[in-house]
């Protein structure tokens, strides 16, 4: 279920659940605390109007002129049972009533006279004995039927600071005043929780789905792509965060397959319009043929033979297509060890069959042997001759050897043919293409511009790399490195 | 055209001199025979170059250009043969279907494209709609044989001023046999242009319709179609044997 929220829906509701708690337990522990000192402030001000009556009571004048008449006397408990009327009189008020216990625990006299003053809570006797041993701040809060009184006991000593206690004077308040105030507090508190939860999480969710936005523009972006238009990209502002560095990967990764399928599309339209040539010829030679050309037995010979031609062309250029296609699976490169020297005198033989009247030389290098695919080293070094071969002229010189190169053998293949221009050179490994005539030499050759492309192939096949270089009217030298293993 | 979509109005107006400048060996050789054929005079340059120059020499009435020569590309070299003999129609071949090309290959002064492989009859219509056009050629719309008038145009036929009617095989038989006197026709080439390079039928259907055409237009000996035993018809015009 949570899973299947997205993302932006949990991280809303992530968020506002903190937001939630956060405020509670703040709220709360606000609450509690005002709660604590408003009773706490209640009590030491009602204490602190206490306290003079008490002592003006008990050891104030009406003690003295007691002791004028007598002894120095300190008060006893009969004197305390004197004054406890007018004791409790004193300290009861509007919101105060007070009642006298006298040792026993028995009220001996009630500040209540006037009805609008609040009633006396009975004594409990725990929280009695407690002030009765001496103890000064003995205050409890008595929660009957939905009503909270504070109470207060003091206890009531012979002199200031002395462990006897003749009685205890008890003062209960009604909360009253104290809860509304705690009430409105609590309200408030509640209201402006619930306020800022709602514009935080709305807040919030905004500051989500700015953050997430981009990413649901990537996702439509991404769409678009499906939908085959390859040029669109993720348009950022400048940002340095994942969100960014998600968006610049995105793009290169794109930019990466776009590049490969633009060069796929090439590679299919050149190979397209290599076929149209030849098509071209068969075609219009068939229906030449068709018309009444081949009511002439000489005329039929000769376009047959054109048609021948371009027949092989086509087959040759099906030939090469299949090879690149296999290429591109490595298991197709059987590896063997290959005795270079053996090897090349092998080749010798076939290269001077082809030759003619040209003249091959073979330059031996160092006696290596290297693991090789020997069909593809074969027909790599047959593509280089035949080239060689197309561009030289009568008196063309040859030569192929090899040499120790780092970590590997470099062979090369040259020739003083007529060379390639400096406009072709960058050009002449991609498919199809085929540099510009730079004179009349060599046999008329149509090939299908495949032939380096199929050798660059097998080269990086083995792990290894090819290279040119040449000389208009001077000559052309292609070297090809190969790893050992 | 006949229904059966040959073109089969051949009258080449002997002499009609056409350049064909085209690096492709097939090609040309395909083009130069087919063309003879159809009794135009074709000369062959196999570059730029040697086209511009030939163009300037011999003033053709037509050039058939190739976009991708060896040396220049097919622009340039129209361009430049414009730049002497502005108004010579002149053909291109593409070899791609981009229209970029196609425009810019109206744009340098070709008058047409073909895009490769195209077909022959498709060349033959736009040379003949070339020539016509800059008035080279004068393509009469009425063949007069002694007394036969075949008229391409409303594709009526008419012996000794009374009408005949024809079915449209049997008019282009007339119409082929009309414009190429002389020639021998093989059935099976007979075939291949009445009935299209398609049709795979027996040949006996030519015997049947030639018939039918002599009955129609009263062929008496010495006949105007006359069998050729074991090689196929021919049309003689008018010339006792
Ligand atoms: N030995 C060479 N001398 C001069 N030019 C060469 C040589 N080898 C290759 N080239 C140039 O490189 C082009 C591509 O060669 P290749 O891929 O073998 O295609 P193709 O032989 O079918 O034309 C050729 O058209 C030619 O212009
Ligand atoms: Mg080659």
């Amino acid at each position: 279920m949570w899973k299947k929220l997205s993302l932006r829906t949990r991280l809303t509701i992530l968020y506002a659940g903190l937001l939630a708690l956060l405020l509670t337990i703040l709220g709360v522990t606000f609450f509690i605390d005002t709660r604590n000192l408003l009773i706490e402030n209640t009590a030491s001000h009602i204490r602190a109007t206490a306290k003079p009556i008490i002592e003006h009571w008990l050891y104030g004048e009406n003690l003295s002129s007691q002791a004028i008449e007598g002894t120095k006397k300190k008060p006893d408990s009969k004197y305390l049972k004197k004054i406890s009327r007018q004791l409790a009189r004193d300290l009861t008020s509007r919101n105060v009533v007070a009642i006298v216990l006298d040792k026993n625990g028995k009220v001996i006299a009630n500040g209540k006279v006037l009805e609008e003053e609040p009633a006396p809570v009975s004594p409990n006797p725990f929280y009695y004995r407690r002030a009765f041993s001496g103890e000064n701040e003995v205050t409890y809060i008595l929660s009957t039927d939905n009503k909270n009184v504070l109470v207060l006991l003091i206890p009531l000593r012979s002199a200031p600071g002395s462990d006897h206690v003749l009685g205890v004077v008890q003062l209960s308040s009604p909360l009253t005043p104290v809860e509304r105030i705690l009430y409105r507090h609590g309200l408030t508190l509640a209201v402006g929780t619930l306020i800022t939860l709602i514009l935080g999480t709305a807040l919030g969710l905004l500051l989500i789905s700015s953050a997430l936005s981009e990413l649901r523009h990537m996702i439509a972006t991404c769409q678009s792509i499906t939908e085959g238009r390859m040029d669109q990209r993720v348009h950022l502002p400048q940002r340095s965060d994942e969100v960014g560095q998600l968006a610049q990967a995105f793009n290169r990764m794109v930019e990466r397959l776009e590049a490969s399928f633009s060069a796929q599309r090439r590679f299919v339209a050149s190979a397209a319009h290599e076929l149209r040539t030849p098509l071209t010829a068969l075609r219009g030679s068939l229906e030449v043929l068709m018309r009444g050309a081949q009511d002439d037995p000489a005329t039929v010979a000769h376009l047959c033979h054109g048609m021948y031609r371009e027949v092989l062309r086509l087959s040759k250029l099906c030939e090469e297509l299949l090879d690149l296609a296999k290429l591109e699976i490595s298991e197709n490169v059987q590896k063997e060890k290959v005795v270079l020297k053996e090897f090349v005198n092998e080749f010798e033989e076939q290269a001077r069959v082809l030759s003619q009247e040209r003249e091959i030389s073979i330059l031996e290098g160092p006696s290596v042997s290297l693991k090789a695919d020997p069909n593809m080293l074969k027909q790599i070094l047959f593509d280089l001759l035949q080239n060689a071969l197309q561009h030289t002229g009568r008196n063309g010189r040859i030569a192929l050897g090899w040499k120790l190169g780092d970590n590997g053998v470099d062979i090369w293949v040259e020739d003083n043919g007529h060379g390639i221009l400096a406009e072709d050179l960058p050009h002449i490994f991609e498919p199809f293409y085929q540099g510009k005539k730079v004179s009349e030499c060599g046999e008329h050759h149509k090939g299908s511009g495949l032939g380096l492309t199929l050798v660059k192939a097998m080269v990086e096949a083995h792990g290894g790399s090819i290279e040119v270089r040449s000389e208009v009217n001077r000559g052309t030298t292609f070297l090809i490195k190969l790893p050992f293993e | 055209m006949t229904e059966n979509g040959f073109d089969t109005s051949c009258g080449a107006s002997s002499g009609t001199r056409i350049l064909v400048i085209e690096d492709e060996d097939t090609i040309t050789e395909f083009l130069k025979t087919g063309l003879k054929y159809e009794g135009y005079q074709v000369t062959i340059a196999k570059d730029g170059v040697t086209g511009v120059d030939c163009a300037r020499e011999m003033e053709p009435d037509l050039i058939i250009l190739d976009i991708m020569l060896p040396d220049k590309d097919g622009f340039e070299v129209c361009r430049r043969i414009r730049r002497r003999d502005s108004d010579v129609p002149i053909l291109m071949l593409t070899a791609k279907k981009e229209i970029s090309d196609k425009v810019k290959g109206l744009d340098v002064g070709a008058d047409d494209y073909l895009t490769k492989p195209f077909s022959f009859e498709e060349l033959l219509a736009r040379i003949r709609a070339l020539l016509r056009r800059s008035g080279r050629a004068v393509d009469s719309t009425e063949l007069r044989v002694v007394d036969i008038v075949l008229n391409t145009e409303t594709r009526e036929v008419y012996k000794g001023g009374k009408k005949v009617s024809l079915t449209p095989t049997e008019f282009s038989l007339l119409e082929l046999f009309m414009r190429h006197p002389r020639r021998v026709f093989t059935r099976e080439t007979l075939l291949n242009r009445i009935w299209g390079y398609d049709y795979a039928g027996d040949t006996n259907i030519v015997d049947v319709h030639i018939s039918h055409l002599r009955d129609k237009i009263g062929d008496k000996p010495p006949c105007l179609i006359r069998t050729h035993y074991g090689v196929g018809y021919a049309f003689y015009p008018g010339e006792g044997k």
